[in-house]
C-alpha cells in the first residue's frame, strides 16, 4: 500500500490508466453489442444491426488495445504491474513473452476472448440471416468474460465488491511491503518470471490452440441457440456443419497437445493421466461429438434434431463448467494442475448459470415446436445406430465428469455437514480405465457395423443378407488379424482382448468401406478416416499403456527388505555410478559426463542396445538434465529424454540425484564439514595411514589401511578443475595410493596453486573409496623456494661460455627468439628472448633450460627457470646487444628435508551418480498416428463440407 | 416415441448401476488401523513425522524411501514407497499416501503430497544493485 502523498519515480502509469480503460471501453462495447444484436431480432430493425455490428467492431478494438497494453508493459517490464512483476522476470527469453502473457488467469481470459472476437468477427461476415441472433450470444458470452478482467469494485468501504481482477493492477496495490516506502522502489525490483517447468515452446503453442477450442465451441452453441430463438429448428444445420468439425478438430488437437507436452516435458512418463483438468477438456469434446453426429442424422434425416440442440447447449455449458472447476481452485488436492484461486468463483458461477439455465428454458418453451418425424428410427437403420454412439459417448462424457465432479459433491455436502469427510476416489487409473475400455469397445463394433447400414432404411429386408454376410467377412478378418497381434500384447485381461478384437473389427470394417463404397460416397472418407484413426489409437493405448515396460528395474532385487512385497512391485528406478556402465534389460548404460548451462544440468548417457546372443544391435544417446531454481538449492524440473523407434518408444528421465547434487549450499556445507586428517610423508618410502570408521550402530569397527608412495614433484602439474594462469605458482604431488580392501592401487595428483596471494586447492575424489586428498599450504614452504630466500649470483657470458656451479657446468649455448616456454606466456607486443642454457651435471645428467628476457609495455621483466632437481635457479635479466652478452642470475636453494605434508579425509561421499527411471513404450506411434488420423478425418469433413457450401451456393 | 422412452429407462437403470458399482472405487480417507483391518487398498491423509527418520539412500536402493506419517488418529507408523524421493518432501504440509497394510508397515504405491502453493508470489526479490 502506499503510503498517502508517496510521488514515485519511473512509473509507467498511464498505459496502466489506458488499459482500464480499455477494458471498461471492451466491456460496455460488448454489453452493447449484445443489446443491439438482442433487439435486432426482436424488432427485425436494420438499425439495431447495424448498431451490434459497430459495437461488437468496437470491442474487438478495445480487445486489441487492452492485449496490447500488456504486452507493452511486459516487453518493457514494468514491474509496476503486478502481473508483469507476477509472470516476467529480467533474465525471461523473448521467445517465452507469449507463454509468460497468458500463464497467469488475466492472460487466458484474455485469449480466450481473442479468438471468441475473431471468430464472431467471421461470422458477422459470413453468418448472413443468422448474423443477429448468433452474433448476440457471442456478445453476451464476450461481456461476461470481460467482466472478469474488469476488477471495478461496487460498493463502498468493507463491504464493497470486486468484480474481475484487472491485469493492471499496480503491484504496490495488491502487495504490502516495506518497500513500497521508497520513492524509487522500482529500481529495487526483480520480477517474479515464468515458472520455469513453463519454459518450452509447449507453453507458447498448447494454450493458444486449447484455447481456440474452447472457444470455436461457442459457434455451434450460439447457433443452436439461434435456431430456438428465431424458430428456423434446421435451417442453421447446413452452415453449421463445418463450424462444428472444425470446432472438434481444434479443441482435439489443443487436448492432444496437452498429451504430447506431458509425455515429452514432464517426468511421470505417459501422455494421460486421468487429471480432472484434462479430463474436463475432453468432456465437452465427447460431448460436440456426440453432437456432431445427431447433426448428421438431422441434416440426413429429420430425426435428432432435439438431440443436436441438447448436446450443442451441453457441450459449451461444460466448458464453461470446466473453467469454473479449473480457476476455483475447488479441484485442489485431487489435480496436478495447480491454479491459484482468485476470488472469481460467484462470477464463474454466474457464468455457468447464465449458459446452462437461459438455453435451459429456451428450450423447453421451445421444445413442442421442434419438429420431429412421425414414424421412429428403424432399429437397423445409420441414425438408429449413430444416435446410440452419440448416447454411448455422452454416456462417457458423464461418468469422466461425475468423477471428476467428486470434490464438488464434496463441497457441497460440506455447506450442509461441516464435518463430512469428503470422499476421494482410491485409484483414479484403474477407476475411469475401467468404464473407458467398455465405451471404446462399444464405439468401434457401433461405428464399424453402422458404416454399412442406410439412411431411412426401407427396404431392410432384401439387404439384410448381405449386411450380415459382409459383417461376418469383416469379423473373420478380424479374428485372423487378432491372434497375432493379441499374442504380442499379451494382455492381463480378458477385457483388454476383447477391446482389441472390438478396435480390429473398426479398422477392418472402415477400410472395407473405403475399398468398397468410396466411389459412391466420396465424402464418406472423413468419417472412414476418423473411425479408422480412433481405432489405431485404442490398439496404441493398449499397446503403449498396457504393455509399457520398466526397463530400469534393478536385477539385483533387495530382498526380504520389505516383509510381504512381491516381486512385481514397481522398482522403476536404477543407480547409475558416472563412467560405470550398467546392464538394463538389453541396453548397457553408460552415463559418461554432464555438463551445466545456465540453470540446467544435462546428463549424457550412452545406450547400446544387445540382441538375445548379445551381440550389439544399434546404440544412441540420451540427455535428460534437470532445472535448478534460482538459488541453486533444488531442482525446479526435471526433463526427460525420449529415443524413438518405429515400434517404440525409449523414455527416461532423472527421478533423483545425490542431496549434494540438487542443494549447492548443501554441498558447500559438506566440503566444508569434512574431516581432513595430516599426512607426514616421507619421499622415496611408503607411508601407512590407518582409517577407522564406525558402522552401523557403533558396535562395528572398520579398520582400512591405506599405503602412500610419493612418485614426483610436479611443478606444472594438470587437474582438470586447474587452468594455468601467468604467474602461478603451481604444485602437483602425484602419489600412488592404495587401500586395504581394494586389490586397485590409484595413481593422483592433488595440486596447490598461489596465485596473487591467494591459495587454490584442487583436491582428488577416489569415488570408490569416499575419501579425498588435498595439500595443505605448508607443502609450499617444504616444496618451494619463495624468492626472497634466494641469493642470486651474477656472471655475464658470451654464447658459447661457460660456468661452473658446484659440480655443475653451465654453458650458454645462443639466444633464442620468441622462445616458447612452459613458464612463459606470450602476450601480444612482447619482445623477447630466451637464453638457451645446457646444464651438465654431475654423472652425465644434462637438462636444458631457457630462462626469458622480455619487454612488456616498455618494461622490462624476466621469467625464471628451475631445474628442480639440482634446487638451481636461472634468470636471465639482462642482455647487452652491443657485446652479445647475457647476464645470467643463478641460485642454489637451500636444501629441504622431511616429510611431506599431505591431508586426507574418507568421509567424502561420492556423488557421482544418477538415479534413472528408464520406460519403454510400445506402439506408442500407433496412439500418435491414430490420433492424428482421427483429427484429420473431422478437418477433412469441414473441408469437404465448406466446399460443398460453396458450390452449393454457387449452382 | 416408445422406443426413446424405453431407451431412457434403460440408461437410467444402467446408470445407476454404475454408480453403485462406482461406489466401490470412492472412499474416504482410511486411518492406519482401518487399512488393517481391510487389507484393500487405501488412501490415507497424514502429517509427515519430522522428527522420525526418513531414509532415501539411492547407493543402497534406488527405490526404497521410507518415512514415518500420523494419520487423523495420531497412530504413527512406518511407510515404504518404492520409488525415489520426491522434491521437497520436507515442506509438504499433507501427505496422503496409496497402499496397503503390510505387517507393521503400510507400503505405499503412489504419494501425493501437498505442499505450500510454489506459485503464490510472496517474496518480492530485491536487486543487489539498482537497476540504471
Amino acid at each position: 500500500m502506499e503510503s498517502p502523498g508517496i510521488i514515485y519515480t519511473g512509473e509507467h502509469l498511464l498505459l496502466g490508466q489506458i488499459g482500464h480503460f480499455s477494458v471498461l471501453l471492451l466491456w460496455v462495447s460488448s454489453l452493447l453489442s449484445g443489446l443491439s444484436y438482442y433487439l435486432s431480432v426482436r424488432k427485425d430493425a436494420p438499425g439495431w444491426k447495424a448498431m451490434g455490428r459497430g459495437a461488437f467492431i468496437s470491442h474487438a478494438i478495445a480487445l486489441v488495445a487492452v492485449i496490447g497494453s500488456v504486452f507493452l508493459a511486459m516487453t518493457q517490464k514494468y514491474y509496476e504491474y503486478h502481473y508483469v512483476w507476477t509472470h516476467v522476470s529480467d533474465e525471461l527469453p523473448f521467445r517465452y513473452l507469449f507463454a509468460a502473457f497468458w500463464e497467469g488467469q488475466e492472460g487466458s481470459f484474455l485469449l480466450w476472448m481473442f479468438w471468441n472476437a475473431v471468430l464472431g468477427l467471421l461470422l458477422m461476415a459470413t453468418a448472413r440471416r443468422w448474423e443477429s441472433p448468433v452474433l448476440a450470444v457471442f456478445a453476451g458470452v464476450q461481456a461476461i468474460l470481460a467482466s472478469m478482467i474488469l476488477g471495478i469494485y461496487v460498493g463502498w468501504g468493507d463491504a464493497a465488491l470486486k468484480i474481475g481482477s484487472s491485469p493492471f493492477q499496480l503491484l504496490r496495490d495488491v502487495m504490502d511491503a516495506p518497500l513500497f516506502q521508497q520513492v524509487d522502489y522500482l529500481e529495487l525490483v526483480k520480477g517474479n518470471g515464468l515458472n520455469p517447468l513453463l519454459q518450452n515452446y509447449w507453453m507458447t503453442i498448447h494454450p493458444p490452440t486449447l484455447f481456440l477450442g474452447f472457444s470455436s465451441t461457442l459457434v455451434p452453441f450460439a447457433f443452436a441457440i439461434a435456431g430456438l430463438w428465431i424458430k428456423d429448428y434446421s435451417g442453421w444445420l447446413k452452415s453449421a456443419l463445418p463450424w462444428s468439425l472444425f470446432s472438434a478438430g481444434i479443441l482435439g488437437t489443443g487436448i492432444l497437445m496437452g498429451g504430447a507436452w506431458a509425455y515429452e516435458a514432464l517426468s511421470f512418463g505417459g501422455y494421460w493421466a486421468w487429471d480432472p483438468v484434462e479430463n474436463m477438456s475432453l468432456v465437452p469434446w465427447l460431448v460436440l461429438i456426440a453432437g456432431i453426429h445427431t447433426h448428421l442424422i438431422a441434416r440426413s434425416t429429420q430425426h435428432s434434431l432435439r438431440g443436436t440442440y441438447l448436446f450443442y447447449i451441453l457441450q459449451f455449458a461444460l466448458v464453461v463448467y470446466s473453467t469454473f472447476l479449473t480457476r476455483s481452485g475447488v479441484l485442489g488436492e485431487t489435480s496436478v494442475h495447480a491454479f491459484t484461486e482468485m476470488g472469481l468463483e460467484s462470477q464463474l458461477l454466474f457464468f455457468l448459470g447464465a449458459v446452462t439455465l437461459l438455453p435451459g428454458l429456451l428450450f423447453f418453451w421451445r421444445n413442442r415446436n421442434i419438429p420431429s418425424p412421425e414414424k421412429e428410427e428403424l432399429v437397423p437403420s445409420r441414425e438408429f445406430w449413430m444416435f446410440m454412439g452419440s448416447l454411448v459417448l455422452f454416456f462417457s462424457a458423464l461418468l469422466i465428469a461425475g468423477s471428476t465432479s467428486l470434490p464438488v459433491w464434496n463441497k457441497i455436502r460440506q455447506l450442509f455437514d461441516p464435518l463430512y469427510a469428503g470422499k476421494v476416489i482410491t485409484e483414479p487409473i484403474a477407476h475411469y480405465n475401467k468404464y473407458q475400455i467398455w465405451i471404446a469397445l462399444l464405439i468401434m463394433i457401433m461405428s464399424g457395423a453402422a458404416q454399412f447400414l442406410r439412411f431411412r432404411e426401407s427396404k431392410w429386408g432384401a439387404i439384410r443378407k448381405k449386411f450380415f454376410l459382409t459383417t461376418l467377412g469383416q469379423w473373420g478378418i478380424s479374428v485372423i488379424c487378432f491372434y497375432p497381434i493379441n499374442k504380442s500384447l499379451n494382455p492381463q485381461a480378458w477385457q483388454y482382448s476383447l477391446l482389441l478384437f472390438a478396435a480390429i473389427y473398426g479398422f477392418i470394417a472402415n477400410l472395407w468401406v473405403l475399398v468398397s463404397i468410396f466411389r459412391l460416397r466420396t465424402r464418406w472418407v472423413s468419417s472412414v478416416l476418423s473411425h479408422s484413426g480412433f481405432a489405431v489409437m485404442i490398439i496404441g493405448i493398449l499397446f503403449s499403456g498396457l504393455n509399457k515396460q520398466i526397463i530400469s528395474d534393478n536385477p539385483f532385487i533387495m530382498e526380504g527388505l520389505i516383509e510381504g512385497a512381491s516381486e512385481e512391485s514397481s522398482r522403476r528406478n536404477i543407480l547409475l555410478f558416472k563412467e560405470t556402465p550398467m546392464r538394463m534389460s538389453s541396453y548397457e548404460v553408460n552415463y559418461y559426463a554432464d555438463s551445466l548451462d545456465h540453470y540446467t544440468r544435462t546428463y549424457f548417457l550412452k545406450f547400446v542396445g544387445h540382441d538375445e546372443s548379445g551381440r550389439r544391435k544399434d546404440s544412441f544417446t540420451l540427455t535428460p538434465s534437470v532445472i535448478y531454481d534460482k538459488s541453486f538449492k533444488k531442482i525446479a524440473a526435471s526433463n526427460p529424454s525420449t529415443h524413438r523407434y518405429i515400434d517404440r518408444d525409449i523414455f527416461t528421465h532423472i527421478a533423483s540425484l545425490p542431496q549434494v547434487e540438487m542443494d549447492m549450499e548443501l554441498r558447500k556445507q559438506k566440503e566444508d564439514s569434512l574431516k581432513f586428517e595430516r599426512l607426514a610423508i616421507l619421499p622415496k618410502t611408503t607411508y601407512i595411514h590407518q582409517d577407522h570408521k564406525y558402522l552401523g550402530d557403533k558396535d562395528t569397527l572398520l579398520q582400512r589401511d591405506y599405503s602412500f608412495r610419493i612418485m614426483e614433484v610436479d611443478y606444472q602439474p594438470s587437474h582438470p578443475e586447474y587452468t594455468p594462469e601467468e604467474g602461478d605458482l603451481a604444485i602437483g604431488l602425484r602419489m600412488e595410493v592404495s587401500r586395504s580392501d581394494d586389490k586397485k592401487s590409484r595413481e593422483v595428483t592433488p595440486v596447490l596453486v598461489l596465485r596473487e596471494n591467494l591459495l587454490y586447492s584442487y583436491p582428488v575424489q577416489i569415488n570408490p573409496w569416499s575419501t579425498r586428498i588435498r595439500l595443505p599450504e605448508e607443502i609450499l614452504p617444504r616444496l618451494y623456494t619463495f624468492e626472497e630466500d634466494l641469493r642470486y649470483e651474477k656472471v655475464n657470458l658470451k654464447v658459447g661460455e661457460s660456468f661452473l656451479i658446484n659440480e655443475n657446468r653451465i654453458r650458454f649455448d645462443g639466444f633464442v627468439r620468441n622462445p616458447k616456454t612452459p613458464e612463459y606466456q606470450i602476450k601480444e607486443g612482447d619482445l623477447a628472448v630466451g637464453a638457451n642454457l645446457l646444464v651438465q651435471g654431475a654423472d652425465n645428467q644434462s637438462w636444458r633450460a631457457m630462462p626469458v628476457f622480455l619487454i612488456r609495455n616498455g618494461e622490462p621483466l624476466n621469467v625464471k627457470k628451475e631445474i628442480h632437481t639440482l634446487g638451481l635457479h636461472l634468470r636471465f635479466p639482462l642482455l647487452d646487444p652491443r657485446t652479445e652478452e647475457a647476464e645470467i642470475m643463478y641460485a642454489i636453494a637451500p636444501a629441504k628435508e622431511g616429510p611431506i605434508p599431505v591431508e586426507i579425509a574418507t568421509d567424502s561421499f561420492r556423488s557421482d551418480y544418477i538415479v534413472l527411471e528408464a520406460l519403454a513404450f510400445p506402439g506408442i506411434n500407433l496412439f500418435w498416428g491414430g490420433s492424428c488420423l482421427m483429427l484429420a478425418g473431422l478437418f477433412l469433413g469441414m473441408v469437404l463440407r465448406f466446399n460443398k457450401k460453396r458450390v452449393d451456393a454457387v449452382t | 416415441m416408445k422406443r426413446m422412452y424405453i431407451l431412457g429407462v434403460l440408461m437410467i437403470a444402467v446408470a445407476i448401476l454404475l454408480l453403485f458399482n462406482a461406489a466401490e472405487d470412492v472412499s474416504s480417507y482410511a486411518t492406519f488401523s482401518e487399512a488393517s483391518g481391510t487389507g484393500h487398498v487405501v488412501k490415507i491423509a497424514g502429517a509427515l513425522s519430522k522428527d522420525k527418520r526418513m531414509e532415501y539412500n539411492p547407493e543402497k536402493d534406488p527405490n526404497y524411501f521410507s518415512f514415518f506419517i500420523s494419520d487423523t488418529h495420531g497412530v504413527e507408523k512406518k511407510v515404504v514407497l518404492q520409488a525415489a524421493k520426491p522434491q521437497d518432501f520436507e515442506l509438504s504440509e499433507q501427505i496422503v499416501v496409496t497402499g496397503q497394510m503390510k505387517g507393521d508397515i503400510f507400503l505405499a504405491t503412489d504419494l501425493l503430497m501437498k505442499c505450500p502453493s510454489k506459485y503464490k508470489d510472496e517474496e518480492i526479490y530485491i536487486r543487489s544493485e539498482k537497476r540504471g
